[in-house]
């Protein structure tokens, strides 16, 4: 039990996921949109309900991480890569609050 | 023979007395210009009569003469090809007598007199008959061969039977009853057309009758031998559906009755069914059509018989052993005509005005239908399958003579103005309608199409019922809210509803489906749907699944002819080979 709630996944950029390494996060390098897909596919297959995706990584297979925008049992979540953030994970965070309730109040941020 | 005098004249309903010796629902002949009327209600002498005529200019005083006889139609050679206006006068041949308008009181036959018939005994001089059993045929015309029986009450040995050519009015054979009292019978019965022709025993009907209508025959069959309502507001395609049926239906005889409708809907039964093919036997399909044509501007008490006069021919040649489907439309407008004479009559009124017993004429106008051993030594099948419209103010379904023919008809095709609106024919709601003979008929489906068949279109009904659950999610939170799960849901339900579902009634393929390449169409679709879903959890895209280029050919799957469904083998292999290129990218 202990085991499985622990378990986290990373897919992105090599320098930028091997940190994860270090803190027991299966990391998987991932340089192309179908590599990233089929990291993500992989990680949910085997039940790893976390996985950090560098943004850069995100951007490049946005349907495949659209995918587990609707899945109960895996959480995609975008993180900075090694030349920092790019600003996709603050837009879907807006675009999230956005549809959640109709309105921008995030729109200090620009 | 009773003769009264009017006291009351009010629109088609005239009051006569010294009537005491009339008897009800007998046929009487009006004023001098001798009027076609039915006696409705007998109070002393006085009778009050519905007239078949228009009856302006008539006024108290004038005579009124029972003919003693209830109205009866004349059965016999001569009915098919034939179109015939509510109490069975011949429309073709009153044009020619009497021009475009019906004159009135003009007495003409139903059945040409004069026409000869080449008659083929089937029975011996020395046989003995029985009511139902066939004394010989009629070739009428290339489809139809009219058999020749012992009208119902009658039995005995038949003394003389004489081949050849003769006039429906001839005497062809002469019975001699077990009393000795001799019959001379000719090719032509009468019957009373309120009263429903005996048969020996009524069957559950186990066979669907096949119409070539996909939404029909996959979802909501009807049995040969069963009944249907088709409901639905105006422009919804009451009329077209009933078109298509009366074109494709699988039936040897088609009855229509155009009751109360417009007259060129009858224009284009007219113009069209002469011209269409009938896809089974070649000939044309007016072939094994009688027309029955009570158009809106014609006599309301006529329109009123229309119904019972359509019926009637239908139980006739069911005597003979034919598959028969009736098409009313529409009953709603029936149902009004019954509404006018209840007024006239002032009878207290029941529901919206209509009469008290407005349901129980709709069930026997349907329960006339049925599967039948018919009368007769031979044992022979018939059937009637009897579909109305029913044309419910509004669309509403809630009133009368909808709620009254919906406690009786054990199909349900609800045509939605929604659906016609956005295009979708034959607008049949699929969420709304039913068939009650889907249990009955499964094995059949089995036997005939495939063992398949039942499970393909329990399927294809759960993504059509979940498709309409989904658009509620849709319709609050966005399709991005779906799984991709449930968005291949959607597009498959779309394509039941757009390649499977919608069908043209004017594309020369499209218009009619056989069960076969129904059944080939349905599994090409929830074959993608199987290898769809696959696909996706191999990893494929969402967006690769739904764009697949195999799926512009599931859609125009509607369009390839019949005697080539070679073709669907060949998608199949192009979906199956599409969704292992998906699956071996799709990286897992």
């Amino acid at each position: 039990m202990a085991d499985k709630l622990l378990r986290m996944g990373a897919v992105g950029e090599e320098d930028a996921i091997l940190a994860f390494k270090a803190i027991g996060a299966v990391a998987v390098p991932a340089n192309t949109a179908d590599e990233v897909a089929s990291a993500l596919h992989r990680l949910s297959r085997d039940g790893i309900p976390i996985i950090f995706i560098t943004e850069a990584a995100a951007r490049m297979a946005p349907e495949a991480v659209a995918r587990y925008d609707q899945a109960m049992e895996t959480a995609v979540i975008p993180i900075p890569g090694i030349r920092g953030s790019d600003g996709y994970g603050a837009q879907r965070v807006r675009d999230n609050v956005i549809k959640a309730i109709g309105a921008d109040i995030l729109q200090y941020n620009n | 023979m009773a003769q009264g005098k009017i006291v009351k004249v009010a629109g088609s309903l005239i009051v006569a007395e010294g009537m005491s010796s009339a008897r009800m629902f007998d046929v009487v002949r009006v004023s001098r210009h001798r009027l076609i009327g039915e006696i409705l209600e007998l109070r002393g002498d006085r009778a009050s009569i519905q007239v078949y005529e228009e009856t302006s200019g008539l006024g108290p005083g004038e005579p009124v003469e029972s003919t003693g006889a209830p109205l009866s139609l004349e059965l016999g050679p001569g009915l098919i090809e034939s179109i015939f206006d509510g109490i069975q006068r011949p429309l073709d041949r009153i044009r020619e007598q009497a021009g475009d308008r019906i004159a009135r009181g003009i007495e003409l036959p139903a059945l040409d007199r004069e026409r000869v018939w080449d008659f083929t005994p089937v029975a011996q001089p020395g046989d003995a008959v029985e009511a139902g059993d066939v004394l010989g045929t009629v070739q009428e015309n290339a489809l139809i061969e009219h058999r020749i029986m012992v009208p119902p009450g009658l039995s005995g040995t038949v003394r003389t039977i004489a081949r050849g050519a003769h006039k429906v009015t001839d005497v062809i054979a002469v019975l001699e009853a077990g009393d000795g009292q001799e019959h001379g019978l000719s090719m032509l019965q009468r019957w009373p057309m309120r009263i429903g022709r005996p048969y020996r025993e009524k069957l559950s009907p186990q066979m669907p009758m096949v119409t070539g209508q996909r939404v029909i025959d996959t979802f909501f069959p009807i049995a040969s031998g069963g009944v249907a309502a088709i409901p639905g507001p105006f422009g919804s395609g009451k009329t077209v559906v009933q078109h298509q049926l009366a074109k494709w239906a699988d039936a040897d005889i088609i009855v229509y009755v155009g009751c109360g409708e417009r007259g060129n809907e009858m224009t284009d039964v007219l113009q069209e069914f002469p011209r269409l093919h009938d896809p089974k036997t070649g000939q044309s399909l007016m072939k094994r059509t009688v027309l029955i044509a009570n158009t809106s501007d014609m006599p309301v008490a006529a329109r009123e018989a229309s119904i019972y006069t359509g019926i009637t021919i239908a139980e006739y040649f069911r005597d003979m052993g034919y598959r028969v489907a009736i098409m009313a439309d529409s009953t709603s407008r029936w149902a009004e005509a019954l509404r006018e004479m209840s007024g006239r009559l002032e009878e207290m009124p029941g529901e919206e005005g209509y009469p008290a017993y407005l349901s129980s004429r709709i069930a026997e106008f349907y329960e006339r239908a049925g599967q039948v051993v018919c009368l007769g030594s031979e044992g022979r099948k018939g059937a009637i399958s009897a579909i109305g419209a029913v044309s419910p103010p509004g669309g509403d379904i809630s009133e009368p003579v909808s709620q009254a023919t919906l406690r009786i008809v054990k199909v349900f095709w609800g045509l939605s103005a929604q659906l016609a609106y956005r295009r979708h024919f034959p607008a049949i709601d699929w969420l709304l309608s039913y068939s009650l003979y889907l249990d009955n008929l499964s094995d059949w489906f089995t036997d005939h199409v495939s063992p398949e068949w039942n499970a393909l279109r329990l399927k294809a009904m759960t993504v059509l019922q979940e498709e309409s659950e989904l658009e509620e999610i849709v319709r609050l939170v966005g399709m991005d809210a779906l799984s991709w799960k449930d968005r291949l849901t959607m597009e498959v339900a779309r394509s039941v509803r757009e390649d499977f579902l919608h069908q043209n009634a004017f594309d020369e393929v499209d218009t009619y489906t056989s069960l076969e390449k129904q059944y080939r169409m349905l599994r090409l679709i929830l074959d993608y749907a199987d290898k769809g879903q696959a696909a996706l959890d191999a990893g494929a895209n969402l967006s690769d699944v739904i764009g697949m280029p195999v799926r512009e050919r599931i859609g125009r799957a509607k369009y390839i002819p019949e005697d080539s469904l070679i073709y669907f083998d060949e998608i199949e292999s192009e979906l199956a080979a599409q969704t292992s290129a998906l699956i071996n990218r799709g990286g897992l």
